[in-house]
Formats: structure tokens, sequence, C-alpha cells
């Protein structure tokens, strides 16, 4: 039963921190109906346990334990490319950056005109 | 004789050892050294600053291919019709410089690629040899252009070449990468024979074997995201 309680109270604190995060991008309202979701889904598995062997066995999974390790190794490894490739472009930019710098103090010191 | 048109781009990382004696050599010869300092943790900035070269410093450490891309950047607005690309560690030999850019204006050629395998190279190890050559065939194959040696930092290039230039691989990687512009851009190229110096300084400093594998997959994985 306290593992219940943990279990949805840290849905709700997901949910709120998931929400709340104010970014200011548009993009991100698609993120957060993902968020709102996955936190209902989440409250619903804790409260209801047999509820997830139902659905694992509409997709052939014998327990529902098993679909849910399985769901969470297909999210982990997606979330660990989308992070890979979104370090990759901000590396990108974050050198383009440190090359300007460096041109432009190297222009200033050698008095060349950029034009 | 002093060379006046021909820009030396110089990519510096930890050389503070070295890099004095190199920048020496190479201004007895050449009005423009310029040296890309790519964040060294040691003094290689102050030693080049007490020469009369060009210092640029990158204030992290970015890779030799980033720092080529930003020492390019800067000699574009020197003077120059020629541009080189020399290692800082001491392993080139100005002669075969200046035999690559003889060559560069005699037969109007775009760029000069120096091979190790065409030339003599003292002191390297065989397990190298296997490495180099394996990675000359996966080159060739995936360039389609024909080369004895893919991963050698001594390259002549004109003005054009210099313009049209832009490295995007920050590591080992550009070298496969400048290889893959001369071949879209279906480039004049050439290669000559160079001296390779391996000396202890220069084996101690030079790339790991197991690189290989990186560079590899930084050339698969750039292929993919085309």
């Amino acid at each position: 039963m306290i593992i219940r309680i943990f279990l949805i109270l840290s849905a709700i604190v997901f949910l709120i921190f998931g929400i709340a995060s104010n970014q200011g991008n548009s993009s991100k309202a698609w993120r957060k109906i993902l968020f709102f979701i996955l936190a209902i889904l989440e409250v619903i598995a804790v409260i209801f346990p047999e509820l997830t062997t139902d659905v694992a066995n509409l997709f052939g999974v014998g327990r529902g334990t098993d679909l849910l390790l399985y769901f969470l190794t297909v999210a982990f490894t997606s979330y660990a490319l989308i992070d890979y490739s979104h370090r990759q472009s901000s590396r990108k930019e974050l050198y383009e950056l440190a090359r300007k710098v460096a041109l432009l103090e190297a222009y200033t010191r050698y008095r060349i005109k950029k034009e | 004789m002093m060379n006046n048109h021909t820009a030396i781009i110089v990519p510096v990382y930890n050389e503070a050892e070295v890099i004095g004696g190199v920048i020496k050599s190479l201004l007895k010869h050449f009005r423009y050294v310029i040296c890309v300092n790519d964040g060294s943790k040691d003094n290689s900035s102050r030693e080049i600053l007490k020469t009369k070269a060009y210092l640029i410093n990158h204030s992290i450490n970015m890779g030799q291919g980033a720092a080529l891309q930003t020492g390019m950047e800067f000699a574009r607005l020197l003077p120059v019709d020629y541009f080189i690309t020399f290692d800082a560690d001491g392993q080139h030999d100005i002669k075969d410089v200046m035999n690559m850019l003889g060559e560069l204006q005699k037969n109007k050629y775009d760029i000069i690629l120096g091979s190790r395998f065409l030339g003599h190279t003292a002191g390297i190890n065989k397990m190298k040899i296997r490495t180099l050559k394996l990675a000359v065939k996966f080159s060739n194959l995936t360039t389609g252009l024909k080369l004895t040696d893919t991963h050698n930092g001594l390259r002549a290039f004109n003005r054009h070449v210099a313009e049209t230039m832009r490295i995007t691989m920050p590591d080992m990687a550009h070298a496969s990468e400048i290889l893959g512009i001369i071949a879209k851009n279906k480039f004049r190229y050439k290669e000559m024979p160079v001296t390779i110096k391996y000396t202890e300084y220069s084996k101690r400093k030079g790339q790991s074997v197991t690189n290989a594998v990186n560079i590899a997959f930084d050339i698969i994985l750039g292929k993919l995201k085309k």
C-alpha cells in the first residue's frame, strides 16, 4: 500500500514539473500533453495493476510486468538517441560560437578588417 | 626567398614543447603562419605569441578539424593565393611543402595531398601502417578517389578550395570529410610523397590506433545524416 502512495505521489510531482516547466516554446506543447497522458496511465497502472496484464495479453505478451519492461527498453533507447542528437547539435552551435569569438579576437589583435 | 602568397595553417593542441621551433623554421620561408591554438592546457598560446606567427585562440578544445576550419576562415582574409595545412608536432618537412607548392602552381592543381606511402617514413610501427592502409581502402571505397594515404596532415591548395571547404567534423574524421569535399566538387587533386618523421615526441602525441574505430563510426553516421 505504501508503495502505491509513493508511486502516485511521484506521478503527480512528475506531472507538475513536466507541465509547469515554462520554456515558452510552442513545440513543447505536445510534450506536455504526453506528460499528462503518461502520468494518468501511471496512476491507473498503480491502482489497477491487473489492467496492465490485460493490455499485455492484447499484444500477445504474457504478463503486464514484461510489457512494461519492453516499453521501458524502447523508451530508454529512444530517449538516449534523441538526447545524443540534441547534444550533437548543441555542440555544433557551441563550436560555431567559440570559432566566432576566436576569430573576432584575432581580427582585433591583428587589426584585420572583415568586410 | 620569402614566400608572401601562401598561408600556413597549423592546428595546435598541447604542443608547447615543440611549437616554437616549428614556427621558427616555417617563418624562415613563409610570411603568413597561422597557428590555431585549440584550447591547449599547456603554454602553447604563450609560445606562439612569442613568435611572429598569427595566433587564433579557441577557448575550448574542439578538435583538429575545427581548428583547421578556423584557420582557413582567418587565412582567407589574408592577401594569399595558396594555403597549406601543417601539423604542429614537427613531423612534416618544409622541403615537401615547397615541392607541393611548386606542383600546385605549375600544373594548376586545386589541391595536393601528402602521402606517407609514396615517400619515406621513418620509425612508424606495423600496426599503424595496417590501420592506415585499412582507412585508405575504406575511404577510397566511399569517396571514389584513388589515394594511397588518406590521413595525412600535409595539404596544399588554392584559394578556390579554401573558399569552398567547410569542415564540420571536429575531430580526426575531418581528414575523410576533406576527401569527400574533393570528390564532390571534382577538384583536380594529386598525391605527392612526403617524409614523416615519427619522433618519440610525435609518436607519444599521435593518434591511437583504436581511434580508427571512432573515425569509421563518425564517417558512417555523417553519411546517414545526409
